[in-house]
Protein backbone atom coordinates (compact mmCIF):
# COMPACT_ATOMS: atom_id res chain seq x y z
CA UNK A 1 0.00 0.00 0.00
CA UNK A 2 1.39 3.26 -0.98
CA UNK A 3 1.67 6.22 1.67
CA UNK A 4 -0.92 8.31 -0.37
CA UNK A 5 -4.06 6.08 1.18
CA UNK A 6 -2.76 7.04 4.44
CA UNK A 7 -4.23 9.98 5.93
CA UNK A 8 -2.38 9.26 9.29
CA UNK A 9 1.49 7.96 9.47
CA UNK A 10 3.37 7.94 12.82
CA UNK A 11 7.32 6.60 12.46
CA UNK A 12 8.87 5.72 15.60
CA UNK A 13 7.34 8.41 17.66
CA UNK A 14 8.89 8.68 21.34
CA UNK A 15 7.37 11.49 23.93
CA UNK A 16 9.50 12.38 27.04
CA UNK A 17 7.99 14.21 29.55
CA UNK A 18 10.44 15.87 32.22
CA UNK A 19 14.52 15.11 32.52
CA UNK A 20 17.02 13.71 34.33
CA UNK A 21 15.66 11.42 37.34
CA UNK A 22 12.24 12.63 36.98
CA UNK A 23 11.90 11.32 33.44
CA UNK A 24 8.79 9.69 32.01
CA UNK A 25 8.57 7.67 28.77
CA UNK A 26 4.87 7.82 27.85
CA UNK A 27 5.41 6.86 24.49
CA UNK A 28 7.87 4.44 23.18
CA UNK A 29 8.94 3.82 19.40
CA UNK A 30 4.97 4.55 18.27
CA UNK A 31 4.22 3.42 14.36
CA UNK A 32 0.83 3.48 12.89
CA UNK A 33 -0.64 4.06 9.75
CA UNK A 34 -4.49 5.01 9.47
CA UNK A 35 -6.07 4.89 6.13
CA UNK A 36 -8.79 7.32 5.04
CA UNK A 37 -12.43 6.26 6.30
CA UNK A 38 -11.11 3.97 8.90
CA UNK A 39 -12.64 3.79 12.34
CA UNK A 40 -10.47 3.15 14.81
CA UNK A 41 -10.51 2.86 19.34
CA UNK A 42 -7.36 3.21 21.20
CA UNK A 43 -7.52 1.22 24.59
CA UNK A 44 -5.37 1.02 27.36
CA UNK A 45 -5.70 1.92 30.92
CA UNK A 46 -5.38 5.22 32.65
CA UNK A 47 -1.69 6.69 32.54
CA UNK A 48 -0.79 4.20 29.13
CA UNK A 49 -0.12 7.48 27.19
CA UNK A 50 -3.27 7.25 24.73
CA UNK A 51 -3.77 10.46 25.53
CA UNK A 52 -0.32 11.60 25.44
CA UNK A 53 -0.62 9.70 22.07
CA UNK A 54 -4.16 11.57 21.03
CA UNK A 55 -2.45 14.95 21.95
CA UNK A 56 0.36 14.14 19.24
CA UNK A 57 -2.56 12.68 16.73
CA UNK A 58 -4.22 16.11 17.15
CA UNK A 59 -1.63 18.56 16.88
CA UNK A 60 -1.83 19.79 20.48
CA UNK A 61 1.39 18.50 21.39
CA UNK A 62 4.95 17.73 19.47
CA UNK A 63 6.83 14.31 19.27
CA UNK A 64 10.16 14.42 21.26
CA UNK A 65 11.27 12.14 18.35
CA UNK A 66 10.06 10.31 15.31
CA UNK A 67 7.88 11.67 12.07
CA UNK A 68 4.09 12.26 12.11
CA UNK A 69 2.43 12.80 9.00
CA UNK A 70 -1.25 13.97 8.34
CA UNK A 71 -2.54 13.77 4.86
CA UNK A 72 1.42 13.32 3.79
CA UNK A 73 2.57 16.74 5.69
CA UNK A 74 4.92 16.10 8.24
CA UNK A 75 3.76 17.87 10.99
CA UNK A 76 6.34 17.42 13.32
CA UNK A 77 8.51 20.49 11.53
CA UNK A 78 6.01 23.01 11.15
CA UNK A 79 5.30 25.85 13.63
CA UNK A 80 2.85 26.61 15.55
CA UNK A 81 0.55 28.85 12.80
CA UNK A 82 1.07 26.09 10.71
CA UNK A 83 -0.06 23.77 13.31
CA UNK A 84 -3.11 25.78 13.81
CA UNK A 85 -3.83 25.46 10.34
CA UNK A 86 -3.52 21.70 10.51
CA UNK A 87 -6.16 21.32 13.82
CA UNK A 88 -8.57 23.98 11.72
CA UNK A 89 -8.68 22.06 8.86
CA UNK A 90 -7.81 18.58 8.93
CA UNK A 91 -8.59 17.96 12.55
CA UNK A 92 -11.86 18.09 14.74
CA UNK A 93 -11.53 16.99 18.28
CA UNK A 94 -13.81 15.82 20.86
CA UNK A 95 -12.61 15.97 24.64
CA UNK A 96 -14.25 13.71 27.54
CA UNK A 97 -15.12 16.93 29.39
CA UNK A 98 -16.91 18.95 26.32
CA UNK A 99 -15.01 21.75 26.43
CA UNK A 100 -17.40 24.58 25.33
CA UNK A 101 -16.87 27.77 25.62
CA UNK A 102 -19.19 29.42 28.73
CA UNK A 103 -19.79 32.43 27.58
CA UNK A 104 -21.20 31.27 23.97
CA UNK A 105 -24.13 29.78 22.88
CA UNK A 106 -24.59 26.27 21.22
CA UNK A 107 -25.07 27.91 18.02
CA UNK A 108 -22.07 30.51 18.78
CA UNK A 109 -19.79 27.53 20.13
CA UNK A 110 -19.94 25.92 16.76
CA UNK A 111 -19.56 28.75 14.77
CA UNK A 112 -16.12 30.13 16.28
CA UNK A 113 -14.24 27.23 15.01
CA UNK A 114 -15.64 28.94 11.62
CA UNK A 115 -14.30 31.83 12.70
CA UNK A 116 -11.27 31.12 12.89
CA UNK A 117 -10.85 29.52 9.54
CA UNK A 118 -12.39 32.82 7.72
CA UNK A 119 -15.79 31.60 7.15
CA UNK A 120 -18.26 34.08 6.23
CA UNK A 121 -20.89 34.98 8.81
CA UNK A 122 -24.02 34.05 7.09
CA UNK A 123 -22.64 30.53 5.62
CA UNK A 124 -21.37 29.86 9.42
CA UNK A 125 -24.45 29.85 10.56
CA UNK A 126 -26.31 28.42 8.16
CA UNK A 127 -23.59 25.29 8.52
CA UNK A 128 -23.77 25.70 12.14
CA UNK A 129 -27.95 24.94 11.96
CA UNK A 130 -27.39 22.02 9.83
CA UNK A 131 -24.40 20.59 11.76
CA UNK A 132 -26.91 21.07 15.09
CA UNK A 133 -29.78 19.90 13.42
CA UNK A 134 -27.67 16.17 12.22
CA UNK A 135 -26.99 16.22 16.41
CA UNK A 136 -30.46 16.22 17.31
CA UNK A 137 -30.19 20.10 18.75
CA UNK A 138 -32.18 22.09 16.70
CA UNK A 139 -33.87 23.02 19.63
CA UNK A 140 -31.07 24.13 21.97
CA UNK A 141 -29.30 26.98 19.14
CA UNK A 142 -29.06 29.61 21.91
CA UNK A 143 -28.43 27.76 25.10
CA UNK A 144 -25.05 28.39 27.31
CA UNK A 145 -23.24 24.89 28.02
CA UNK A 146 -24.39 25.60 31.69
CA UNK A 147 -27.65 25.08 30.29
CA UNK A 148 -27.66 21.49 28.34
CA UNK A 149 -27.23 18.18 29.85
CA UNK A 150 -23.65 16.26 30.08
CA UNK A 151 -25.26 14.50 26.64
CA UNK A 152 -26.61 17.44 24.83
CA UNK A 153 -22.67 19.34 25.48
CA UNK A 154 -21.07 16.42 24.11
CA UNK A 155 -23.50 16.92 20.74
CA UNK A 156 -22.38 20.35 20.31
CA UNK A 157 -18.66 19.86 20.88
CA UNK A 158 -19.45 17.03 17.81
CA UNK A 159 -21.07 19.21 15.25
CA UNK A 160 -18.33 21.89 16.26
CA UNK A 161 -15.35 19.08 15.57
CA UNK A 162 -17.12 18.61 12.54
CA UNK A 163 -17.68 22.25 11.59
CA UNK A 164 -15.08 23.12 9.39
CA UNK A 165 -14.92 19.50 7.55
CA UNK A 166 -12.12 17.90 9.21
CA UNK A 167 -10.81 14.61 7.57
CA UNK A 168 -10.21 13.22 10.96
CA UNK A 169 -11.75 13.30 14.37
CA UNK A 170 -10.21 12.63 17.35
CA UNK A 171 -12.37 11.83 19.98
CA UNK A 172 -10.93 11.30 23.42
CA UNK A 173 -12.91 9.39 26.31
CA UNK A 174 -16.44 11.15 24.05
CA UNK A 175 -18.75 9.12 26.54
CA UNK A 176 -16.46 9.68 29.61
CA UNK A 177 -18.54 11.84 30.94
CA UNK A 178 -22.51 11.30 29.81
CA UNK A 179 -25.07 8.27 30.89
CA UNK A 180 -24.98 4.96 29.22
CA UNK A 181 -28.17 6.51 26.94
CA UNK A 182 -26.10 9.57 25.65
CA UNK A 183 -23.10 7.36 25.18
CA UNK A 184 -25.14 4.83 22.93
CA UNK A 185 -26.35 8.16 20.85
CA UNK A 186 -23.02 9.77 20.99
CA UNK A 187 -21.42 6.76 19.13
CA UNK A 188 -24.49 6.39 17.23
CA UNK A 189 -23.39 9.50 15.86
CA UNK A 190 -19.59 8.74 15.50
CA UNK A 191 -20.54 5.61 13.56
CA UNK A 192 -22.64 7.69 11.13
CA UNK A 193 -20.16 10.29 10.65
CA UNK A 194 -17.38 7.30 9.42
CA UNK A 195 -19.94 5.95 7.31
CA UNK A 196 -20.23 9.13 5.65
CA UNK A 197 -16.10 8.50 4.42
CA UNK A 198 -14.59 10.51 7.80
CA UNK A 199 -11.47 9.08 9.67
CA UNK A 200 -12.59 8.32 13.03
CA UNK A 201 -10.57 7.71 16.07
CA UNK A 202 -11.76 7.38 19.53
CA UNK A 203 -9.83 6.95 22.57
CA UNK A 204 -11.61 4.71 25.54
CA UNK A 205 -10.52 2.58 28.40
CA UNK A 206 -14.69 0.77 28.10
CA UNK A 207 -13.81 -2.41 25.94
CA UNK A 208 -17.54 -2.49 24.72
CA UNK A 209 -17.15 0.55 23.12
CA UNK A 210 -13.82 -0.03 21.63
CA UNK A 211 -15.33 -3.58 19.98
CA UNK A 212 -17.55 -0.86 17.60
CA UNK A 213 -14.05 -0.16 16.01
CA UNK A 214 -13.30 -1.13 12.76
CA UNK A 215 -10.00 -2.06 14.52
CA UNK A 216 -8.88 -1.25 18.12
CA UNK A 217 -5.00 -0.01 19.26
CA UNK A 218 -4.05 -1.20 22.41
CA UNK A 219 -1.50 0.63 24.19
CA UNK A 220 0.28 -0.08 27.76
CA UNK A 221 3.32 1.62 29.02
CA UNK A 222 3.86 3.76 26.15
CA UNK A 223 3.98 0.37 24.21
CA UNK A 224 1.49 -0.05 21.08
CA UNK A 225 1.02 -3.44 22.22
CA UNK A 226 -1.14 -5.06 19.63
CA UNK A 227 -3.96 -4.60 17.02
CA UNK A 228 -7.14 -6.46 17.11
CA UNK A 229 -9.63 -6.42 14.82
CA UNK B 1 -8.47 35.14 10.72
CA UNK B 2 -11.43 36.06 13.13
CA UNK B 3 -13.51 38.97 11.76
CA UNK B 4 -13.24 41.80 13.66
CA UNK B 5 -17.25 41.46 14.60
CA UNK B 6 -16.47 38.32 16.26
CA UNK B 7 -13.73 39.55 18.41
CA UNK B 8 -16.24 42.52 19.54
CA UNK B 9 -18.60 39.70 20.19
CA UNK B 10 -16.69 37.48 21.88
CA UNK B 11 -15.06 40.20 23.72
CA UNK B 12 -18.54 41.75 24.96
CA UNK B 13 -19.25 38.61 26.37
CA UNK B 14 -16.31 37.93 28.34
CA UNK B 15 -16.81 41.47 29.86
CA UNK B 16 -20.42 41.20 30.52
CA UNK B 17 -19.68 37.69 32.23
CA UNK B 18 -17.02 39.88 34.59
CA UNK B 19 -19.08 43.30 34.49
CA UNK B 20 -18.28 44.02 38.68
CA UNK B 21 -14.51 43.37 38.50
CA UNK B 22 -14.40 45.77 35.60
CA UNK B 23 -16.42 48.13 36.24
CA UNK B 24 -14.08 48.60 39.62
CA UNK B 25 -11.23 48.84 37.21
CA UNK B 26 -12.38 51.04 35.49
CA UNK B 27 -13.35 53.18 39.07
CA UNK B 28 -9.43 52.81 39.73
CA UNK B 29 -7.85 54.31 36.77
CA UNK B 30 -10.70 57.04 36.49
CA UNK B 31 -10.06 58.07 40.01
CA UNK B 32 -6.18 58.05 39.07
CA UNK B 33 -6.51 60.03 36.03
CA UNK B 34 -8.75 62.29 37.31
CA UNK B 35 -6.52 62.74 40.22
CA UNK B 36 -3.66 63.43 37.47
CA UNK B 37 -5.84 66.29 36.03
CA UNK B 38 -7.15 67.63 39.21
CA UNK B 39 -3.60 68.08 40.74
CA UNK B 40 -2.04 69.65 37.41
CA UNK B 41 -4.59 71.98 37.00
CA UNK B 42 -4.72 72.88 39.98
CA UNK B 43 -0.76 73.71 39.76
CA UNK B 44 -0.90 75.36 36.59
CA UNK B 45 -4.07 77.65 37.77
CA UNK B 46 -2.11 78.30 40.82
CA UNK B 47 0.87 79.50 38.84
CA UNK B 48 -0.99 81.21 36.20
CA UNK B 49 -2.65 82.83 39.19
CA UNK B 50 0.62 84.54 40.63
CA UNK B 51 2.04 85.18 37.57
CA UNK B 52 -0.60 87.50 35.95
CA UNK B 53 -1.61 89.43 39.34
CA UNK B 54 2.25 90.27 39.92
CA UNK B 55 3.30 90.65 36.45
CA UNK B 56 1.25 94.06 36.57
CA UNK B 57 3.99 94.79 38.97
CA UNK B 58 7.31 94.02 36.85
CA UNK B 59 8.05 97.71 36.92
CA UNK B 60 8.55 98.15 40.35
CA UNK B 61 11.34 98.25 42.10
CA UNK B 62 11.20 98.19 46.40
CA UNK B 63 14.31 99.13 48.31
CA UNK B 64 14.26 98.27 51.85
CA UNK B 65 17.14 98.48 54.53
CA UNK B 66 19.08 95.42 55.34
CA UNK B 67 18.70 91.52 54.82
CA UNK B 68 14.91 91.07 55.57
CA UNK B 69 12.59 88.16 54.33
CA UNK B 70 11.72 88.45 50.36
CA UNK B 71 7.47 88.97 51.14
CA UNK B 72 5.73 90.12 48.39
CA UNK B 73 3.39 92.55 49.75
CA UNK B 74 4.72 95.51 52.26
CA UNK B 75 6.59 92.97 54.27
CA UNK B 76 9.73 93.75 55.63
CA UNK B 77 9.96 96.53 56.22
CA UNK B 78 11.82 98.24 59.35
CA UNK B 79 10.36 100.52 61.75
CA UNK B 80 11.84 103.96 61.83
CA UNK B 81 13.53 103.11 64.83
CA UNK B 82 16.06 101.43 62.79
CA UNK B 83 18.17 101.80 60.38
CA UNK B 84 16.66 103.62 57.51
CA UNK B 85 16.48 106.00 54.64
CA UNK B 86 17.32 109.40 54.26
CA UNK B 87 16.43 112.35 51.97
CA UNK B 88 20.09 111.78 49.90
CA UNK B 89 19.12 108.29 49.53
CA UNK B 90 15.93 109.84 48.04
CA UNK B 91 17.58 112.35 45.94
CA UNK B 92 20.35 110.19 44.50
CA UNK B 93 17.91 107.82 43.40
CA UNK B 94 16.12 110.53 41.67
CA UNK B 95 19.27 111.28 39.91
CA UNK B 96 19.48 107.55 37.95
CA UNK B 97 17.65 107.61 34.64
CA UNK B 98 14.46 106.29 33.37
CA UNK B 99 12.58 106.04 36.65
CA UNK B 100 8.57 106.87 36.37
CA UNK B 101 8.11 107.59 40.16
CA UNK B 102 10.69 107.54 43.47
CA UNK B 103 8.48 107.33 46.08
CA UNK B 104 9.38 106.92 50.41
CA UNK B 105 7.51 104.60 52.76
CA UNK B 106 7.33 104.82 56.34
CA UNK B 107 6.61 102.20 58.66
CA UNK B 108 6.17 102.86 62.20
CA UNK B 109 3.59 102.05 65.35
CA UNK B 110 0.55 104.06 66.34
CA UNK B 111 -2.10 104.41 69.00
CA UNK B 112 -6.01 103.96 67.55
CA UNK B 113 -9.09 105.25 68.69
CA UNK B 114 -12.65 104.55 67.96
CA UNK B 115 -15.79 104.58 69.67
CA UNK B 116 -13.99 105.58 72.99
CA UNK B 117 -11.91 101.99 72.77
CA UNK B 118 -7.95 101.88 72.80
CA UNK B 119 -5.33 99.60 70.22
CA UNK B 120 -1.80 99.88 68.84
CA UNK B 121 -1.71 99.31 64.97
CA UNK B 122 1.41 99.31 63.20
CA UNK B 123 0.83 102.12 60.37
CA UNK B 124 2.41 102.68 56.80
CA UNK B 125 2.69 106.18 55.11
CA UNK B 126 3.06 105.53 51.12
CA UNK B 127 1.93 108.06 48.64
CA UNK B 128 -1.60 107.82 47.20
CA UNK B 129 -1.52 106.42 43.77
CA UNK B 130 1.66 103.80 44.80
CA UNK B 131 -1.07 102.42 47.38
CA UNK B 132 -3.28 102.10 44.94
CA UNK B 133 -1.33 101.24 42.26
CA UNK B 134 0.40 97.54 44.76
CA UNK B 135 -2.54 97.20 46.88
CA UNK B 136 -5.24 97.23 44.45
CA UNK B 137 -3.87 94.08 42.89
CA UNK B 138 -6.43 91.78 42.72
CA UNK B 139 -5.71 89.01 45.21
CA UNK B 140 -5.79 92.07 48.08
CA UNK B 141 -7.44 94.54 46.90
CA UNK B 142 -10.78 96.51 48.83
CA UNK B 143 -13.58 94.99 50.48
CA UNK B 144 -15.61 98.74 50.36
CA UNK B 145 -14.64 101.65 49.77
CA UNK B 146 -11.68 103.39 47.30
CA UNK B 147 -8.35 103.84 47.57
CA UNK B 148 -7.17 107.96 48.33
CA UNK B 149 -6.37 110.36 45.85
CA UNK B 150 -3.06 112.16 45.62
CA UNK B 151 -3.38 115.57 47.57
CA UNK B 152 -5.98 113.63 50.06
CA UNK B 153 -6.04 114.40 53.42
CA UNK B 154 -6.47 112.75 56.87
CA UNK B 155 -8.25 109.85 54.84
CA UNK B 156 -6.76 106.15 55.68
CA UNK B 157 -7.33 102.80 54.53
CA UNK B 158 -7.86 100.06 57.47
CA UNK B 159 -7.13 96.18 57.48
CA UNK B 160 -10.14 93.58 57.75
CA UNK B 161 -9.09 92.70 61.32
CA UNK B 162 -8.59 96.61 62.31
CA UNK B 163 -12.20 96.89 60.88
CA UNK B 164 -13.79 93.89 62.60
CA UNK B 165 -12.15 92.57 65.15
CA UNK B 166 -10.19 95.48 67.35
CA UNK B 167 -13.46 97.09 68.22
CA UNK B 168 -16.72 96.41 69.78
CA UNK B 169 -18.61 97.31 66.99
CA UNK B 170 -16.78 97.09 63.42
CA UNK B 171 -16.09 100.20 61.03
CA UNK B 172 -17.23 100.74 58.16
CA UNK B 173 -16.35 102.90 55.48
CA UNK B 174 -17.29 106.33 56.10
CA UNK B 175 -16.63 106.17 59.67
CA UNK B 176 -14.13 108.06 61.62
CA UNK B 177 -11.16 107.16 63.60
CA UNK B 178 -8.47 108.81 65.77
CA UNK B 179 -4.84 108.01 64.90
CA UNK B 180 -2.77 109.42 67.55
CA UNK B 181 -5.55 111.74 68.35
CA UNK B 182 -6.34 113.38 64.91
CA UNK B 183 -9.35 112.49 62.97
CA UNK B 184 -9.22 110.06 59.93
CA UNK B 185 -11.85 109.54 57.29
CA UNK B 186 -11.85 105.57 56.78
CA UNK B 187 -11.56 105.80 52.88
CA UNK B 188 -11.33 101.84 52.39
CA UNK B 189 -11.22 98.91 54.02
CA UNK B 190 -8.71 95.88 52.48
CA UNK B 191 -9.96 92.11 51.65
CA UNK B 192 -9.55 89.73 54.12
CA UNK B 193 -6.23 88.42 53.20
CA UNK B 194 -5.67 85.17 55.92
CA UNK B 195 -3.18 82.37 55.24
CA UNK B 196 -2.96 83.88 52.01
CA UNK B 197 -0.08 85.63 50.64
CA UNK B 198 0.81 88.68 52.58
CA UNK B 199 -1.35 89.13 56.22
CA UNK B 200 0.35 92.21 56.78
CA UNK B 201 -2.87 94.71 55.36
CA UNK B 202 -5.30 92.98 57.73
CA UNK B 203 -3.78 94.17 60.85
CA UNK B 204 -2.32 97.79 58.78
CA UNK B 205 -3.58 101.01 58.72
CA UNK B 206 -2.50 102.67 55.74
CA UNK B 207 -1.76 106.67 55.44
CA UNK B 208 -0.39 109.04 53.05
CA UNK B 209 3.39 109.75 53.45
CA UNK B 210 2.44 113.75 54.48
CA UNK B 211 -0.28 112.07 57.40
CA UNK B 212 2.40 109.70 58.51
CA UNK B 213 4.53 112.50 59.34
CA UNK B 214 2.21 114.80 60.85
CA UNK B 215 0.66 112.30 62.92
CA UNK B 216 4.37 110.55 63.91
CA UNK B 217 6.56 113.48 63.60
CA UNK B 218 9.00 110.67 62.41
CA UNK B 219 10.80 111.58 59.06
CA UNK B 220 12.71 108.04 58.83
CA UNK B 221 12.39 106.43 55.57
CA UNK B 222 11.94 102.30 55.73
CA UNK B 223 11.42 101.85 52.21
CA UNK B 224 11.21 103.46 48.63
CA UNK B 225 8.87 102.06 46.09
CA UNK B 226 10.04 102.85 42.62
CA UNK B 227 8.68 102.70 39.35
CA UNK B 228 10.86 102.50 35.82
CA UNK B 229 9.65 103.49 32.80
CA UNK B 230 11.17 100.59 30.61
CA UNK B 231 10.38 97.17 32.51
CA UNK B 232 13.74 95.76 30.33
CA UNK B 233 16.29 98.07 32.25
CA UNK B 234 14.65 97.21 35.53
CA UNK B 235 17.89 95.24 36.72
CA UNK B 236 20.35 97.40 35.77
CA UNK B 237 18.58 100.27 37.41
CA UNK B 238 18.06 97.80 40.81
CA UNK B 239 21.86 97.35 40.66
CA UNK B 240 22.45 100.98 40.02
CA UNK B 241 19.96 102.00 43.05
CA UNK B 242 21.89 99.64 45.28
CA UNK B 243 25.09 101.01 44.60
CA UNK B 244 24.32 104.66 44.81
CA UNK B 245 22.45 103.78 48.32
CA UNK B 246 24.87 101.91 49.67
CA UNK B 247 27.79 104.58 48.91
CA UNK B 248 25.73 107.31 50.62
CA UNK B 249 25.78 105.20 53.84
CA UNK B 250 29.36 103.53 53.61
CA UNK B 251 28.22 99.97 54.14
CA UNK B 252 27.69 97.42 52.02
CA UNK B 253 24.40 95.74 52.74
CA UNK B 254 22.65 98.73 53.34
CA UNK B 255 19.99 98.36 51.09
CA UNK B 256 18.35 95.59 49.80
CA UNK B 257 16.60 96.09 46.49
CA UNK B 258 13.84 93.73 45.26
CA UNK B 259 12.35 93.90 42.08
CA UNK B 260 9.30 92.25 41.36
CA UNK B 261 10.20 89.53 38.84
CA UNK B 262 12.85 88.33 41.51
CA UNK B 263 9.97 88.20 43.93
CA UNK B 264 8.24 85.87 40.86
CA UNK B 265 11.26 84.00 40.34
CA UNK B 266 11.73 83.38 43.54
CA UNK B 267 7.52 82.45 44.02
CA UNK B 268 8.07 80.37 40.84
CA UNK B 269 10.62 77.82 42.14
CA UNK B 270 8.40 77.42 45.01
CA UNK B 271 5.45 77.09 43.14
CA UNK B 272 7.03 74.88 40.58
CA UNK B 273 8.40 72.21 43.31
CA UNK B 274 4.62 72.04 44.47
CA UNK B 275 3.82 71.44 40.82
CA UNK B 276 5.83 68.60 40.71
CA UNK B 277 5.18 66.92 44.23
CA UNK B 278 1.12 67.46 43.48
CA UNK B 279 2.03 65.38 39.86
CA UNK B 280 4.28 63.09 42.08
CA UNK B 281 0.95 62.56 43.66
CA UNK B 282 -1.26 61.57 41.11
CA UNK B 283 1.35 59.80 39.35
CA UNK B 284 1.56 57.13 42.12
CA UNK B 285 -2.24 57.16 41.60
CA UNK B 286 -2.26 56.50 38.01
CA UNK B 287 0.63 53.99 38.65
CA UNK B 288 -1.63 51.84 41.25
CA UNK B 289 -4.49 52.26 38.72
CA UNK B 290 -3.25 50.36 35.96
CA UNK B 291 -1.47 47.76 37.98
CA UNK B 292 -5.38 47.55 39.40
CA UNK B 293 -5.91 47.14 34.85
CA UNK B 294 -3.01 44.66 34.57
CA UNK B 295 -4.09 42.83 37.63
CA UNK B 296 -7.35 42.38 35.89
CA UNK B 297 -6.47 41.70 32.40
CA UNK B 298 -3.76 39.00 34.09
CA UNK B 299 -6.36 37.57 35.88
CA UNK B 300 -8.71 37.21 33.13
CA UNK B 301 -5.98 35.34 31.39
CA UNK B 302 -5.08 33.34 33.63
CA UNK B 303 -8.51 32.28 34.75
CA UNK B 304 -8.75 31.56 30.84
CA UNK B 305 -5.96 29.40 30.28
CA UNK B 306 -8.42 26.34 29.76
CA UNK B 307 -10.49 28.51 27.21
CA UNK B 308 -7.49 29.75 25.41
CA UNK B 309 -6.58 25.90 25.08
CA UNK B 310 -9.34 24.82 23.45
CA UNK B 311 -9.52 27.74 21.24
CA UNK B 312 -6.23 26.41 20.12
CA UNK B 313 -7.27 23.16 19.77
CA UNK B 314 -10.46 23.99 17.57
CA UNK B 315 -8.03 25.76 15.06
CA UNK B 316 -7.14 29.31 16.49
CA UNK B 317 -3.78 31.18 16.08
CA UNK B 318 -2.14 32.61 18.80
CA UNK B 319 -2.60 36.36 16.84
CA UNK B 320 -6.39 34.88 16.78
CA UNK B 321 -6.32 34.87 20.31
CA UNK B 322 -4.00 37.92 20.83
CA UNK B 323 -6.77 39.95 19.17
CA UNK B 324 -9.58 38.85 21.27
CA UNK B 325 -7.67 39.86 24.44
CA UNK B 326 -6.54 43.30 22.88
CA UNK B 327 -10.55 44.15 21.78
CA UNK B 328 -11.64 43.49 25.00
CA UNK B 329 -8.56 45.47 26.68
CA UNK B 330 -9.97 48.25 23.92
CA UNK B 331 -13.45 47.80 24.78
CA UNK B 332 -12.27 48.19 28.46
CA UNK B 333 -10.57 51.30 27.67
CA UNK B 334 -13.18 52.80 25.41
CA UNK B 335 -15.68 52.30 28.32
CA UNK B 336 -13.52 53.85 30.76
CA UNK B 337 -13.01 57.09 28.18
CA UNK B 338 -16.77 57.17 27.72
CA UNK B 339 -16.90 57.06 31.87
CA UNK B 340 -13.86 60.22 32.34
CA UNK B 341 -15.72 62.10 29.61
CA UNK B 342 -18.83 61.97 31.80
Amino acid sequence: MSQEDFVITAKDINKIYGRGETKVNALKKVNIEIKKGDYITIIGPSGSGKSTFMNILGCLDKPTSGKLYIENTDVSTLNENKLAKIRRKKIGFIFQKYNLIPTLTALENVTLSMSFAGVTFSERIKRAEDLLKKVDLTHRLSHKPSELSGGEQQRVAIARALSNNPSIILADEPTGNVDSRSGIKIMDILEKINNQGETVIVVTHDPNIAKRGKWTIRIHDGVVSGFAD
Amino acid sequence: MVLLIDNFKIAFKNIKERKSRVFLTLIGVAIGIMAIVALMSLGEGMQSAVEGELASLTDTIIVTTGSVNVNAMGGGFTEGGGAHFTQRDIDGINRIGGLESVNPVMFGGAIIEYNGEFHSVTILGMDAYSMSYIFGIDFLGLQSGEFMNTGDQNKCIIGNNVANEYFDTSISVGNKIKINNKNFYVNGIYKKQGAGFSTETDDNIHLTVRDFKKITGQENISGILIRVSDVNNIEDIADEIEFVINENHGEDDFANVITMSSILDSIQSVLSVISLFLLGIAAIALVVASIGIMNTMLTSVMERTHEIGIMKAIGAKNTDILSIFLTEGILISLFEGSLELC
